[in-house]
């Protein structure tokens, strides 16, 4: 399975990806999935900085829904992020994130967002996104690191 | 505009306490507010509304490496004064913060902190008295943190939006790794000395080595959670050297 994780993370490329999962997974490139990051290049060099042995590639929701196919297929190791519900649930349209586990890895504390775990903060209209994204199929769970206890769905949203 | 020197080093001096507000829900981002108060201050001195406004802006969450933190600080300080929209303003503190800190964490707390704290051991171990082994510790320390913390706010006052070209051609993870090999080597120094010295855990005993066995499992239980390979590496020569000298 050449994506080896679908992870939803507010800040993106950071220590808890590179280090904490990319020591697990062995990444060889990474896919950020946004729209707004798809256009701007000096976002681009900034979040690059993080990664020093691996592929950095930036891609708009659209793009990247119909580049599935040939990420998966790709031998490339890949890690691909977004940095909202929103766009991990836009990119599942059409069914194609059925059955596949998609990683709620963090989402910091704003105003109007509520605490689900010390990591993970939603507004309603997130709670919202949540559960289109796991009616379109997509199996998702709160993990923060590799090591650490993964959270089910319903877990999080029962509360 | 440019900042006046009274400024400049007013904003250093408050990088130092950056950390002093931390809390879970903005972790840096009140400490970098404040320490943005002197330059936020200069830039509105006829509008108190608007210096308020963007005093409040940037009590939002933000965490990065607190010695490097002065890059965004100072980058934000130029965009300020450049009249950036807000939005920009904080893109920009979005995308920076996981480079400075995964950079701040290879660079210091895994480079150029246990490479200190290792040549502290060997002066120790090699017989200097322990006042000149502390300051000898905490002047190599700070010779580097203090450097890494000047340029990062100059660096950022400099470039603002454009600082990822200056960050990657100082190439601070290519000297992180670089230090990896000065660490083996202390930590081999470290060893040998603590072999040799007569009062040494070579005439240590059993104590020690029930002591270092018990830290071996508690590296391979808990490890893991901190920074694994470097973790159970220490852990592993130490019981390795306490287990040498019960056999002897």
């Amino acid at each position: 399975m050449p994506i080896v994780l679908y992870r939803i993370d507010e800040r993106l490329i950071h220590g808890q990806v590179v280090i904490g999962w990319g020591h697990e997974l062995r990444p060889t490139r990474f896919v950020v999935v946004d729209d707004e990051l798809a256009g701007s290049a000096w976002e681009q060099d900034l979040y690059r900085l993080a990664v020093a042995d691996a592929d950095v590639e930036f891609a708009s929701v659209d793009d990247a829904r119909g580049r599935l196919d040939a990420l998966r297929a790709s031998p490339e190791r890949t890690i691909l992020l977004t940095r909202d519900i929103a766009s991990m649930r836009r990119l599942g349209e059409g069914g194609t994130l059925r059955g596949v586990p998609v990683n709620l890895g963090g989402l910091h504390h704003a105003a109007g967002r509520r605490e689900l775990l010390p990591y993970l903060f939603v507004s309603d209209a997130d709670r919202d996104e949540l559960e289109r994204l796991a009616a379109a199929g997509a199996e998702v769970t709160a993990r923060d690191l590799p090591d650490a206890h993964r959270v089910e769905l319903a877990a999080l949203l029962g509360g | 505009m440019s900042l006046s020197k009274r400024a400049v080093a007013s904003t250093f001096v408050r990088t130092f306490l950056i950390q002093g507000s931390w809390n879970y829900h903005t972790m840096l981002g009140t400490g970098f507010s404040w320490a943005l108060l002197p330059a936020l201050r200069r830039l509105h001195r006829d509008d108190p509304a608007a210096f308020e406004a963007a005093a409040g802006r940037h009590v939002e969450h933000f965490n990065a490496h607190p010695y490097l933190t002065g890059v965004a600080l100072g980058a934000v300080v130029r965009l300020e004064a450049d009249g950036e929209r807000p939005e920009t303003v904080s893109r920009f503190k979005t995308a920076v913060r996981g480079p400075l800190g995964s950079l701040g964490d290879q660079l210091v707390w895994a480079g150029i902190l246990p490479l200190s704290a290792l040549v502290g051991l060997a002066l120790y171990w090699a017989g200097l008295r322990p006042a000149w082994v502390v300051a000898g510790f905490l002047a190599l320390y700070n010779a580097a943190h203090l450097a890494l913390r000047w340029w990062g706010l100059r660096t950022g006052l400099e470039a603002g939006r454009d600082v990822a070209q200056r960050l990657s051609a100082a190439g601070l993870g290519e000297r992180a790794t670089a230090l990896r090999p000065w660490l083996v080597l202390a930590t081999g120094v470290v060893a040998g000395l603590l072999l040799a010295r007569p009062e040494g855990l070579v005439g240590a005993g059993v104590a020690w080595a029930g002591l270092g066995a018990g830290a071996f499992g508690v590296g391979l239980v808990g490890g893991h959670r901190v920074w694994r390979p470097a973790a159970v590496a220490t852990v592993a020569v130490v019981a390795a050297i306490s287990l040498l000298g019960v056999i002897r």
